[in-house]
């Protein structure tokens, strides 16, 4: 009997704990920026402090979109400094994250966290088809509510279309916690709410009984550019002082797929008049770094001479570059929807630039960007591969991103006697943000140094050798 | 064991890195020690076949090792940064 009753007492002592909650939201507001391949979403948290010098904040994603996050950046409004983000994984189909806010706030204390995130997979084309006639439409479809573990008095959601060519906006039906209207549309915005008076929503329960689905069908002006897969291999050179970069990619149109033939009268005449459909991809450009030089744009085929590069001056490691050197590619046909071209694109860049030695412990570190992005493109499977010069040891690998998977392994190039080490980074759905440099250390002894140079003499020898041996040995016919 | 901060700050004040030899010399140096080589090589060719080979082994020796640093060069000059 005095079991039962302590365990009930206890039970009622730890749901109260439970109950309390550290923090409120007084507003959320969410805007959403569906476009081509990427879709961004902001979302303002008006938070208010209920007790005294709480500052972890948990914040909720549905686990579709928290699947579909490929960047995720909180801070205060206002501030640029990113904060520490916890992730908690997905439970019950939400998936948690804890943000560290500033300490010492006290109760009733108000702040403003901003959570951007920038989504791949989220927007489709919609018709699926589309002729060579035919404008280009996507569909973004997502959830009504936003997903809080505290209570919230007051939640919005808008939809900004990149253009005010809206074809059609859902209204979602049987919504509760409405105010007047569910849903309204000015201009290219489409709002949903406000909605008053939410109460926890980070729960399956909530999910299933209020959880309403949202969808907007817009018209895309750009071409939607996805790079299915990109092997990218930067091979440093101690000998040329150079650093090649070279990415072999398939790129992909993911607009509406191509409805009939392909009539080439039909493009050239769309092209005289200007009127090329948003969903045909002609050419792409690439903004190589400064000091980029011998660019080369090959596929199968070979050399593709459509393309044109205007290069920028080599700007000192020291320096942050202000220009960049500009590449366009025109691949040899235009990429309607839903084709592939796969293709190789590369260039040279002085060592100096990107590479640090530490002459204390004989210590190079190289910087290589993870990414030379095509503006509003994602890449769905990138593999990321360094290579060292030949005898490198302690070799080291810092991402800038965490990566599915790191590798060491040996690569055998031109001279090579033992290999050359490599590291591979794999990495699944980059978005052209995703720039930031991949820094690998590495010491390289000078007697490696010379180890090519040795490899050749050695060669030479065995022949001079072979020389010095036949010239001793007597072939001429004598008499019996 | 650094992070990626350490080693962004670490790369960004350390010196720059520079060559063993300037690049721009590359293709002289690559010319003279090839030539030099191919030179060698045919004086090689025209010493007298003694007992002990000490003036042969001695120019396939200085041959080989100018050759080495020479073929290094020209895949260096011609792109091929090995």
């Amino acid at each position: 009997m005095r079991w039962s009753v302590l365990s009930l007492a206890l039970s009622g002592i730890t749901t109260n704990v439970l109950a309390i909650n550290l923090f409120e939201n007084t507003a959320i507001v969410r805007t959403i920026e569906p476009a081509g391949a990427l879709v961004h979403v902001t979302t303002t948290y008006a938070v208010k402090v209920l007790v005294e010098n709480a500052n972890s904040y948990i914040f909720a994603l549905s686990e579709d979109e928290a699947s579909k996050t490929s960047k995720m950046h909180v801070s205060l409004k206002g501030q640029s400094v990113q904060l520490g983000i916890k992730e908690h994984g997905v439970q019950d189909g939400i998936a948690r994250y804890t943000t560290y806010l500033p300490e010492g706030m006290a109760i009733n204390a108000t702040t403003n966290v901003v959570v951007e995130r920038v989504l791949t997979r989220a927007a489709r084309p919609w018709p699926t088809q589309a002729s060579q006639e035919e404008d280009q439409f996507m569909k973004y479809d997502g959830e009504l509510f936003v997903l809080s573990p505290y209570p919230t008095n007051t939640q919005r959601t808008k939809v900004r279309a990149p253009s005010s060519r809206i074809a059609r906006y859902n209204t979602p039906e049987d919504v509760s916690f409405q105010t007047d209207s569910i849903v309204t549309k000015s201009g290219a915005t489409i709002t949903y709410g406000p909605f008053t008076s939410i109460p926890i929503s980070a729960n399956a329960g909530f999910i299933s009984k209020h959880q309403r689905p949202i969808s907007v069908q817009y018209h895309y002006e750009h071409a939607v550019v996805e790079v299915n897969n990109l092997v990218r291999t930067a091979e440093i050179s101690h000998w040329g002082a150079n650093l090649n970069v070279e990415n072999n990619l398939v790129l992909h149109n993911g607009g509406p797929e191509l409805k009939g033939h392909f009539s080439r009268v039909k493009h050239q005449m769309q092209m005289y008049m200007g009127q090329l459909r948003s969903h045909v991809l002609p050419a792409v450009s690439l903004n190589l770094p400064p000091g980029a030089r011998d660019a080369y744009f090959v596929d199968l085929n070979g050399n593709v001479s459509t393309s044109r590069f205007r290069p920028v001056p080599s700007v000192p490691k020291s320096q942050s570059a202000r220009q960049s050197s500009y590449l366009e590619l025109r691949p040899r046909f235009p990429l309607m929807g839903g084709w592939n071209y796969s293709h190789t694109v590369g260039w040279d860049q002085p060592l100096a630039d990107v590479a640090a030695y530490d002459p204390t412990n004989g210590t190079y570190i190289v910087a290589v960007p993870l990414l030379t992005p095509i503006a509003t493109s994602v890449v769905n499977d990138l593999t990321f591969k360094v290579i060292m010069p030949e005898g490198a040891t302690d070799v080291e690998v810092f991402a800038p991103y965490k990566p599915l998977s790191v590798e060491h392994s040996t690569h055998i190039s031109y001279l090579d006697t033992v290999g050359r080490p490599a590291v591979t980074l794999e990495y699944k759905y980059l978005t052209d943000s995703h720039t930031d440099s991949v820094y690998v250390k590495y010491k390289l002894p000078v007697v490696s140094h010379f180890q090519k140079p040795r490899a050749v003499a050695s060669a030479f020898f065995v022949l001079f050798s072979l020389v010095f041996v036949t010239r001793r040995m007597d072939f001429s016919i004598r008499k019996a | 064991m650094a992070d990626y901060e350490t080693v962004k700050h670490l790369h960004q004040t350390l010196p720059a890195f520079a060559p063993a030899v300037p690049v721009s010399l590359l293709p002289s140096l690559a010319s003279i020690l090839l030539i030099t080589t191919f030179g060698l090589a045919f004086y090689f060719t025209t010493l007298s076949k003694d007992t002990f080979p000490a003036r042969e082994i001695g120019v396939a020796l200085t041959a080989s090792a100018l050759g080495g640093l020479g073929v290094v060069a020209l895949f260096c000059t011609v792109g091929v940064y090995v």
